[in-house]
């Protein structure tokens, strides 16, 4: 009784399982069929075994069914070239819409069985661009880029891996939905308008925030911008003998407010356009190294510089107005 | 990512290119044996090219240059051949087609083409040879395809070329017992399918429908096989062992021909009578490209030849309708005591008549005889002579190139062959008023202690006599045997000094080994195997197969043997269940016992939960403090021996059994 309650349990748990995390390909989920030399090896077959019964040729037939036996087992390892492997996904570093969205993708393969050639892409692409091999025991990671049109979050399209491996006569293929998603942010404005500078201009006329005197140098620190990298002193020292980086630091200069605020852009302009123009400005402040305040609906960052920020700006961009999970 | 690959394909590409000119090499060699030399060289040279424009980088040539080198080398075949129809003549053009077909490779597509043309020429040259070398070439050529197909559909990693043969080898192993139940198994259609070309058969040696000095002892010489034989019971004695083949009863001084059936005498009916044990027997025919099927005297009913038909001659010849150019195989029963009928009298003078004015010495001997009057003893008479009279039994006797040849072998020369002394011994009996006829056939066998077939080779070939004598028929009298009664008892071989080639003694004997000697043992072992291999491989017709059939049939419905195969079956299904058993950790096996007897209590693990978040929710539960306690401690060691950086130290399975047992 309880081996059955067991099993329906498994069942359950089997049937409702979606690819979440890393997925094994069990020889169910792997399907074949014969590729176009694989019919023709079929009608090679067939002009044998009539030689064979034409010409009364015991070792034709022998040849014959050796050739038929060989294009079974080639049948079993082509399913088993891919059956068994491990998959599971990688990071998906955000991207702007327009560009390729990388997917970072693992094969393992768990078995005692080498792997070859097989091949991996999304199941959109017409032939697949890339191969992978896997010793047994051991694994392959690649990447595959897949082309981002809209901001917000993209889930991987669904990746087919196949393969005809040994003897190229059956295809075999698989499908896997990796539970991986890229942030994609919104397309930056071309041409967009300069920077939106607030408050009384700068005594200098250039509102760059403290970049007048320099101060001297210090250890470099995660969000400097990069503007300011002491690159000569950096060269100076070879990283790999115990150089850092160094960042220079200025004091003095007035900072001016530049608040990048989406209720200040004119009303009239497609929302789309706005978020294309805000996400502009965000990198545009940053390149110049211009903390900046961020304003976006409900959310309201203080003015500050570094990836950190610019990650936080961008991803309030790219999710404005959008649910935060990829239905 | 994209520039490694776009470098490192090209060197690849040509490795495969090279494999595929060797895997192709292989299976073009054997065809050099009888291909005319310039289409072996020509395709040696285009390969050579191919190899050449691989290895150098340069350029396939272009059309232009390659089609008029094809339809050159098609008038070629046309001049050597002067057909493109027949088979041979196709067979170098496929020859031809794979070389070129080398020049004109551009997609992968035309790699497969290549590949299944080969897998076709390895058929075609069992044309020309199915012996157990050529099987095992078969065996290395398909796992050189296999290594050079599975070359083609490697991407990144390429391993040596040493593990891809290795993998095509287990490819081929694997396939071989498939393959070996669907040779067996396979519903076997007879061919042929449709006319074969003319020069599907080579001439062959065998027994032929005339008997000329010279011609016998010509046949002697051939270790060739005639046919085996596989007796049902015991072997009957050596001396009884007649294989009867054409009848000749015309002699026209010289040569010895079949009476052609006369349109003014009505054939008699073939009357038989037959006494003792049967014995039944099954005769594996060689292909001889003749008509004439061999049986041992007597047999009493026609055989069942497959796809040939089977005439009965009125002097008990057995023949096909059509010549036999394929091994064959057909059950008879036979009778060593009978009666050929016994009653009716011979048709007048057809088995008497001699040719006039020659040999006057020999017809007056036998008129002489003729003065006695029983028949059996004027046979009793000759036969004495024979043995009496200094006759020298010999595979090289001087010629008689006279025209009274019965009387200058018989008075003069003395020394003779089987056809001699049956050629005589019948012109001497119907000289001497008894009606009597030549018959050829074979004359014993060898037979192989380790399969129990009898194989009768050319050598056995043997020509004896035929007499009617009143109420007893046709007897057969072999005046060879009252010469060299060895002959008779056992075999040419033994009834013949031993050739000495090249004037060496001792390789005579090597050549004709003693049967009791390692080296005759080897022979017969060799003789088995390639019996073996005709028997089950080269001649496994729908007969045959349907008799393995109803063999298989009776044993299966043995309830041993069901018995036996469940055994295995089951044997099997445990050896699988315990390995994979085995291949589970034992600690994670206690693991598993672990969460499943804390379920039990009421806490299962969640799916998605590690030991330490279980232990943590464990703790928290309300467990009694002992179990409780233990459940902890066990998942604490397990996610330490699991995700720790430490080794594990020897002891944790007892530790954990002991803390297992406390949870309850």
């Amino acid at each position: 009784m309880r081996w059955l309650e067991r099993k329906r349990a498994l069942w359950r748990t089997r049937a409702t399982a979606r690819d979440a995390g890393s997925v094994l390909l069990s020889q169910r989920r792997v399907y074949i069929l014969p590729t176009r030399a694989g019919l023709g090896f079929c009608a090679l077959l067939l002009v044998l075994l009539v030689g064979a019964v034409n010409y009364n040729l015991g070792l034709g037939f022998g040849l014959t069914f050796v050739a038929g036996a060989c294009a079974l087992v080639d049948m079993v390892q082509t399913t088993r070239n891919l059956a068994g492997l491990v998959l599971s996904p990688g990071r998906a570093p955000a991207v702007f819409a327009g560009e390729d969205a990388p997917f970072e993708l693992r094969v393992e393969n768990p078995t005692r069985l080498a792997r070859y050639a097989v091949w991996i892409d999304f199941e959109d692409v017409p032939e697949p661009r890339q191969a992978v091999d896997a010793t047994a025991g051991g694994s392959a990671t690649l990447v595959l880029r897949t082309p981002t049109r809209a901001r917000g979050w993209m889930r991987a399209p669904r990746v087919r891996l196949s393969t005809r491996f040994p003897l190229g006569l059956f295809r075999a293929w698989s499908w896997w939905q990796p539970d991986s998603r890229a942030l994609v942010y919104p397309f930056p404005e071309h041409d967009a308008p300069p920077l939106p500078m607030q408050g009384r201009p700068s005594p200098d006329g250039f509102g760059s925030a403290g970049s007048d005197d320099f101060g001297g140098v210090r250890s470099y620190q995660p969000g400097d911008p990069l503007r300011h990298l002491a690159w000569r002193q950096i060269a100076r020292l070879d990283p790999e003998l115990g150089g850092q980086l160094v960042t220079k630091h200025f004091e003095g200069g007035t900072v001016d407010e530049l608040v990048l605020d989406f209720d200040a852009l004119p009303v009239r302009l497609d929302a789309e356009l706005r978020l294309a123009r805000m996400a502009r400005w965000v990198l545009e402040a940053e390149q110049r190294a211009l903390p900046y305040a961020f304003h976006l609906g409900r959310i309201r960052y203080d003015a500050a510089l570094g990836t950190a920020h610019q990650a936080a700006c961008l991803r309030a961009l790219a999710l404005y107005g959008l649910a935060d999970d990829p239905a | 990512m994209r520039t490694p690959r776009f470098t490192a394909p090209l060197a690849r590409d040509k490795q495969d290119t090279l494999l595929l000119i060797a895997s192709s090499l292989l299976v073009l060699a054997p065809h050099a044996a009888h291909l005319p030399p310039w289409v072996s060289l020509l395709c040696g040279a285009t390969l050579a090219w191919r190899a050449g424009v691989t290895l150098l980088g340069r350029r396939m040539p272009p059309n232009i240059v390659l089609v008029p080198l094809a339809a050159a080398a098609m008038v070629g075949v046309l001049h050597s051949y002067h057909t493109l129809l027949g088979r041979d003549a196709g067979v170098a053009m496929l020859v031809l087609l794979v070389a070129f077909k080398m020049l004109e490779m551009h997609a992968r597509r035309d790699l497969f083409v290549v590949v299944f043309l080969c897998y076709f020429l390895v058929l075609t040259n069992f044309f020309y040879s199915q012996t157990i070398p050529t099987a095992l070439l078969m065996l290395a050529s398909i796992v050189a395809l296999l290594a050079t197909q599975l070359s083609f559909q490697l991407t990144g990693v390429v391993p040596p070329l040493r593990t891809r043969l290795w993998m095509g080898a287990k490819l081929l192993g694997l396939a071989l017992p498939l393959a070996g139940a669907a040779f067996f198994l396979f519903p076997r259609i007879e061919g042929p399918l449709w006319g074969m070309p003319d020069d599907a058969h080579a001439a062959r040696t065998g027994l032929s429908d005339t008997m000329a000095p010279g011609q016998m002892s010509n046949l002697a010489q051939s270790e060739d096989v005639a046919f085996r034989v596989k007796f049902d019971g015991p072997v009957p004695p050596q001396p009884q062992l007649y294989w009867r083949g054409p009848v000749l009863g015309r002699y026209d001084g010289r040569t010895w021909s079949r009476v052609r059936p006369s349109r003014f005498v009505r054939p008699q009916p073939l009357a038989l009578s037959v006494g003792g044990t049967p014995v039944g027997y099954e005769v594996t025919l060689e292909p001889s490209n003749t008509r004439w099927l061999f049986a041992l005297e007597m047999p009493r009913a026609l055989p069942d030849v497959p796809g040939h038909g089977v005439t009965l001659s009125g002097e008990l010849e057995f023949q096909s309708l059509d010549p036999i150019a394929e091994r064959v195989r057909y059950d008879l029963v036979s009778f060593v005591h009978y009666k050929l009928q016994p009653d009716a009298s011979p048709v007048d003078g057809q088995w008497l008549t001699l040719p006039y004015g020659i040999n006057p010495r020999a017809r007056a001997e036998g008129q002489a005889i003729a003065s006695e009057p029983d028949p059996a003893r004027r046979v009793a008479a000759v036969l004495r002579e024979f043995a009496q009279g200094g006759f020298v039994y010999t595979l090289q006797p001087p010629l008689l190139p006279g025209r009274d040849a019965v009387d200058d072998f018989l008075y003069g020369t003395r020394a003779g062959f089987c056809e001699h002394y049956a050629g005589a011994f019948v012109f001497l009996m119907r000289a001497a008023g008894v009606p009597a006829r030549v018959v050829t056939g074979y004359q014993g066998g060898d037979l192989n202690p380790l399969d129990g077939y009898l194989t009768v080779r050319q050598s056995d070939a043997h020509a004896w006599a035929e007499v009617w004598l009143p109420h007893r028929g046709w007897v057969r009298v072999d005046p060879t045997a009252a010469v060299a009664p060895e002959r008779v008892q056992r075999g040419l071989a033994q009834a013949l000094p031993a050739p000495a080639p090249f004037g060496l003694e001792g390789l005579g004997r090597l050549l004709q080994p003693d049967p009791d000697s390692l080296l005759g043992r080897l022979r017969y072992a060799i003789g088995a195997v390639n019996n073996g291999w005709n028997q089950w491989v080269l001649n496994y017709t729908p007969q045959r197969q349907q008799n393995l059939m109803q063999r298989l049939q009776e044993g299966l419905s043995h309830w041993q043997s069901l018995a036996l195969i469940g055994m295995l079956c089951a044997m099997l299904f445990l050896v699988r269940k315990f390995s994979q058993r085995r291949k589970t950790d034992p600690v994670d096996a206690l693991y598993s016992v672990l969460c499943q007897r804390l379920g039990q209590l009421g806490l299962p693990r969640a799916p998605d939960e590690g030991p330490t978040a279980y232990a943590r929710r464990i703790a928290d539960a309300d467990l009694p403090p002992g179990p409780g306690a233990a459940a902890t401690e066990f998942l604490r060691r397990y996610s330490a021996y699991r995700y720790g950086s430490q080794a594990p130290g020897t002891g944790l399975v007892p530790i954990l059994r002991d803390l297992l047992s406390r949870v309850r």
